[in-house]
């Protein structure tokens, strides 16, 4: 994935279609001794695993898109194509603009390093430098509203000063893209509501959003939807419509 | 354009490393109780204890042209930058993986923090050694000589050979999580089968002599020990040095090449 000029038409993620394909093994393979005793019992059958089909859509400027389906349908793998991470196997994914993942409470945090180091490490990480972070500091520490608290190890914090210092960091950084991993869950009342006038905030400034849920909590901030099954993609359009379509398909499974 | 673009992209990483590595290092000592000073005691008293278990069965040994705690002293620090740059990388990209689930980021920047700090590591032990090295001197045991600066030859050789070996372990860990105790019992025996506080003419077997020469270590450890007593290393050290460090370095970095969208899938 290489960040290209963005085209004219304000695209700024162009999905087309992508396939992915597993090779694994039928029993979930994870210890050098497991593959060894496998291997000599003669019990390593290999299989090809389609994770997902054709998947086409383009994200433009300004949009915010919930991509929804069961767990384990692929729509981590999406995300992970979606941003570069993971090569898909056909058809290619390509982004026009720089992504900031939101990552779930207190993930991807040293807890020995200070608040502090730790903005510096989650943002480099990211790909800024430190220019472009001194320059984004004082935001993220004025919405973290930790205080000194910002000097004291992470692994002190308590579950709230976490997610608000995650969140701070993610929308803070400029970025054209956010990347939202089933996350508002979590968090106190108040800080959920912060989160969601932020993110608004944040749309009404134009910026994209894509976020990866198996509910309908995301429902409000998100005007259009893409729902995954089975690794291929039902629907695609206004997220009212797709949301009832697919809690109702999650109510009544026989009906499909 | 293309060419600006890339020199911001090194420096990103450049910039990403260094954080890295000073964040290895201040989990490592600076947070501990007396901070950087432990890096210089760690080896210290490890070699005194050595020292004083061992000098009494090898301390005599004629083929040691070296004072016996500075033998020890010596093969332990070169034995320490392997050591610690692969027990600290094999589970570094599965640590990291919240982060590396979600960002594009290059992950071989990850073990090769490791390796770095561990070059620190090594740099704070270096003073151990000459601050014991100067106390043998003030006793008659130990004389300077200007071999000890080919030092800054060796490193680059050790150095790549533990980038390989990280690259490949931090790697292979995220397909078989229990390499982590199947390593540990290796680099136990590794630490045993290299002469760190024996001499292998003390074996008196031909067989593990020969058996030796295939053992990595023992010929970092050697270069090591030649220099610090005065000794020029041959031509064919050098080679024999070399070659295991860039060989184990093409094979990590490959490795970690190939598999990059298999551990992106993986983690």
């Amino acid at each position: 994935m290489k960040r290209e000029k963005q085209p004219a038409d304000g695209c700024l993620l162009d999905v087309e279609n992508v396939t992915m394909k597993f090779t694994k093994y039928e029993v979930g393979v994870d210890s050098l001794k497991e593959l060894v005793v496998r291997a000599f019992k003669g019990d390593l059958k290999r299989e090809k695993f389609v994770c997902l089909k054709n998947i086409s859509f383009k994200i433009y400027r300004g949009e915010a898109v919930a991509v929804i389906g069961r767990n384990g349908v692929g729509k981590s793998t999406l995300l992970k194509i979606v941003s570069g991470i993971l090569k898909p196997t056909a058809g290619r994914a390509r982004s026009y603009g720089r992504i900031s993942p939101l990552l779930q409470l207190g993930a991807g945090f040293d807890g020995n390093a200070t608040g502090m180091e730790n903005i510096y490490l989650n943002a480099a990480i990211m790909g800024y430098t430190k220019k472009e972070i001194d320059a984004k500091l004082q935001d993220i520490l004025d919405f973290a509203e930790l205080g000194d608290f910002i000097y004291s190890p992470v692994k002190t914090y308590s579950s709230g000063m976490l997610a608000r210092l995650g969140f701070s960091i993610a929308i803070n950084m400029e970025a054209e893209i956010m990347l939202i991993d089933e996350i508002l869950a979590v968090g106190d009342m108040a800080f959920q509501k912060k989160c969601y006038d932020k993110l608004t905030e944040l749309k009404k400034k134009g910026l994209t959003f894509l976020i990866v849920s198996h509910s309908d909590s995301v429902r409000d901030l998100c005007e259009r939807a893409i729902w995954i099954e089975r690794g291929r993609m039902i629907a695609d359009g206004d997220s009212e419509e797709i949301f009832r379509r697919y809690t109702d398909a999650m109510m009544n499974p026989e009906k499909q | 354009m293309e060419r600006e673009k890339k020199t911001k992209r090194l420096a990103q990483q450049g910039y990403l490393l260094t954080l890295l590595v000073r964040r290895n290092i201040k989990n490592q000592y600076y947070r501990s109780f007396i901070g950087v000073l432990w890096t210089i005691l760690n080896p210290l008293l490890n070699m005194a204890v050595m020292a004083f278990v061992f000098s009494s069965l090898f301390g005599s040994d004629p083929s040691i042209t070296l004072d016996y705690p500075l033998y020890i002293l010596s093969g332990n620090i070169i034995f320490n930058i392997m050591r610690a740059s692969t027990s600290g990388s094999l589970p570094c990209l599965v640590q990291q993986q919240d982060m590396l689930q979600k960002t594009k980021v290059s992950i071989g920047l990850f073990p090769t923090a490791n390796v770095l700090s561990s070059m620190v590591t090594f740099g704070f032990s270096f003073i151990a050694l000459l601050i014991v090295a100067l106390f043998r001197l003030a006793v008659g045991k130990y004389v300077f000589t200007w071999h000890i600066v080919m030092t800054i030859v060796l490193l680059p050789a050790v150095m790549l050979f533990s980038l390989g070996l990280s690259y490949f372990l931090s790697a292979l860990y995220v397909f078989f999580r229990d390499l982590e105790h199947i390593y540990s019992v290796i680099l136990t025996l590794w630490t045993y089968l290299t002469p760190l506080f024996y001499t292998i003419d003390r074996l008196g077997n031909e067989t593990v002599k020969r058996f030796m020469n295939l053992n990595p270590m023992y010929h970092y450890v050697n270069y090591f020990r030649d220099i610090l007593s005065g000794i020029m290393p041959t031509a064919w050290q050098h080679l024999v040095c070399y070659a295991f460090g860039i060989g184990a370095f093409l094979i990590g970095y490959l490795f970690m090449t190939i598999v990059r969208n298999k551990i992106a899938a993986k983690l």
